[in-house]
């Protein structure tokens, strides 16, 4: 009895322990995405149908700035002129035709291979709180992992649940599991480290989709940046205003 | 042809300079119109065929150039139309060009460009300065207005002050009308503000509000009001009257104190199936009791072919009594809109109707649209119908049907 009384009081010693230790870790993750607070990334859309062969492609410049606050421009041709802005919880999108900012609910934010959260969110440190669920073997090569088990911390993330596998030496961000509000996997996520051995940076995200059409979707971040946009760039009705934005 | 190369030049001007952006999209397409064998217009050509135009079915090519640098923007179109009955037209047309600067923490532009405010989908009574058309059947670029507008912008607070066609003469109609307009924003949490003023040079003051609210993760609920001091609009002297003019009896009028409303929800699921319901009130367009004295009038007139009355005559005057048409935005006062669509993987198919409850008139649109990487596809058909008193099933236009391909570049 004294050694079962031992045994339950060193595991939750030790959950807690790790409990502790979940926001360090999504810290020194979200570092691999956002090496600062405020920054200008250019990212890439290929989706690939399920035999392979290209889907389609879509450019987007991201301002994603501390405080969930995230503004996308679309670049690709067939959709130039479009502009996303996320403050929080709250959705703005802007078609190049009307220039006439429209207020838009998290549902309608742009859907589909990548969502606006897929593009804009880069960190998980703000959104998310969790538990490490224990080590595992994970990633290609295979690799120790930390597995967490993070649910969010606020309404508006894309992703209720997410069973992330860091890398267990760097905390390099190795695969992911992404639920979506009724807790179904909508996609599974793995990362493309710059190098290897000594990881510094994610190149890319594949994702593949395990809700509807099993496409899979390459996020590639083609180039990083700081940049700290002016507040006005971040008032709803400044997304009419062209070309100010660089 | 002047403003062709006028277009091209400007286009190629401001990409020329260093680090442009430049972009634009080429767009053939086929409307098909059916016209109505009902309604006045209908009534007039068939007693005197060529008496007034009639829609024509035909294939157009819009070219949209978009450049800019330096604070400079501009958007061009070139467009080559084919009618049916008609030869190869070219025109050309400046929808935006303008300069942007930066002073004192104010944004400044002056030149031609589409400022687009309030926040329904099938009327907005607030849109104050461009007073864009409603329910197209493609996305078209409108044209600009002429305009000096100064802005101020904080973290969630707006300032809009616009002097909009400084040009143009007091007695412009309409959008055309010189004025002086303002608008504030304001962003509470969930809820979008927005306070509206706006002074036209003969229509005198007005004032408007609207709100955009997401009440949940799924719905969004927008309203928006305006209270007008006058109206431009076209009345006739002749109400009710079967008596044969010389002249359009519909001619330019204002309306007084009109008011103007709209209250509208979103609704979209997860899997992008979307609904939007409007219901909108447009005080400026005629009254019940005018659209009375106009059906009056068109049935006087039908009532005198037979009598010694000239037949030329009689189509004539039956041809102006289209013009009420476009006395304004709304044939009626009271509307109801319903829209309905899902965005699938490439492909956006949607239904809408446009329902007039006083007359029981509709108009009832289906379309699909297919995004690839650069090109678009459209196609759909609109159908105006309702009992064949409704104004909507008197329009000159019965049905059309519409093709179109966008190749962006």
């Amino acid at each position: 009895m004294k050694k079962l009384a031992l045994f339950a009081a060193v595991a939750i010693a030790a959950s807690g322990a790790l409990a502790q230790d979940v926001p360090t870790l999504l810290k020194a993750a979200d570092k691999y995405r956002m090496s600062s607070d405020n920054m200008q990334v250019e990212t890439q859309i290929s989706v690939f149908n399920t035999d392979g062969s290209p889907d389609k492609e879509r450019r987007y410049t991201v301002f994603a700035q501390q405080k969930h606050q995230s503004l996308v421009l679309m670049q690709s041709p067939a959709e130039k002129g479009q502009k996303v802005l996320m403050l929080g919880d709250d959705f703005w999108l802007l078609m190049p035709g009307s220039q006439r900012p429209l207020r838009i609910t998290p549902m309608q934010k742009l859907l589909g291979d990548a969502s606006t959260g897929d593009i804009a969110t880069m960190s998980w440190a703000e959104d998310y709180s969790g538990t490490v669920v224990g080590e595992d073997r994970c990633g290609e090569p295979e690799q120790a992992c930390v597995h967490l088990s993070l649910s969010a911390a606020r309404k508006g993330v894309t992703y209720q649940r997410i069973e992330l596998w860091l890398g267990k030496a760097k905390h390099e961000p190795v695969k992911a599991d992404l639920y979506v509000q009724s807790d179904k996997l909508a996609k599974q996520a793995r990362f493309v480290m710059d190098k290897a051995a000594a990881p510094t940076a994610v190149t890319a995200m594949l994702l593949r989709d395990q809700l509807t059409n099993k496409k899979e979707t390459q996020v590639r971040y083609l180039a990083r940046k700081e940049h700290t946009v002016p507040e006005a760039w971040l008032n709803p009705m400044f997304l009419a205003r062209n070309p100010a934005l660089e | 042809m002047k403003l062709a190369a006028f277009v091209i030049a400007m286009a190629i001007a401001a990409a020329c300079q260093a680090a442009p952006e430049f972009g634009g999209q080429v767009r053939p397409q086929w409307i098909d119109n059916q016209t109505n064998r009902a309604g006045p217009l209908a009534q007039a050509v068939a007693l005197q065929p060529g008496i007034a135009a009639l829609p024509a079915s035909g294939a157009t090519i819009e070219t949209e150039l978009r450049a800019s640098a330096h604070g400079l923007s501009f958007v061009g179109t070139l467009q080559q139309q084919r009618l049916e009955g008609d030869r190869l037209r070219s025109d050309a047309w400046v929808n935006e060009l303008y300069g942007s600067a930066e002073a004192a923490g104010w944004q400044f532009s002056a030149g031609r460009k589409i400022v687009g405010w309030d926040v329904g989908y099938g009327f907005r009574p607030n849109d104050m300065v461009e007073q864009e058309t409603r329910r197209t059947l493609l996305s078209v670029t409108p044209e600009g207005r002429p305009l000096l507008m100064a802005e101020h912008f904080d973290a969630s607070t707006a300032w809009s002050f616009v002097l909009v066609n400084p040009n143009k003469s007091r007695g412009q109609f309409g959008a055309e009308e010189p004025a002086l307009a303002a608008r504030v924003y304001r962003r509470d949490g969930a809820i979008d503000w927005h306070g509206f003023a706006r002074y036209g040079a003969h229509t005198g003051a007005s004032v408007g509000a609207a709100l955009a609210w997401v009440a949940s993760d799924a719905v969004e609920l927008h309203a928006s009001v305006r209270a007008l001091t006058r109206a431009d609009t076209l009345a006739s002297d002749s109400a009710g009257s079967s008596a044969l003019l010389r002249a359009n009896p519909w001619q330019n009028a204002s309306v007084s104190h009109p008011l103007q409303a709209l209250v509208g929800a979103t609704w979209t699921n997860a899997a992008q199936l979307s609904v939007l319901a409007e219901a909108w009130w447009d005080g400026s367009a005629l009254s019940d009791a005018q659209w009375d004295d106009w059906a009056v009038r068109n049935r006087g007139l039908a009532a005198l072919l037979g009598s010694p009355a000239p037949t030329p005559a009689i189509a004539g005057n039956l041809a102006w009594q289209a013009s009420a048409f476009s006395a304004s935005t709304n044939l009626r006062r009271a509307n109801l809109f319903a829209r309905l669509s899902w965005q699938h993987d490439k492909w956006q198919p949607a239904v809408d109707l446009l329902y007039t409850p006083a007359d029981r008139g509709r108009i009832v649109t289906g379309s699909v649209g297919w995004q690839g990487d650069r090109v678009r596809v459209d196609a759909g058909l609109r159908v105006y119908g309702g009992p064949s008193d409704a104004l909507l099933a008197q329009l000159p236009t019965r049905r059309i049907g519409f093709v179109a391909a966008t190749w962006s570049f």
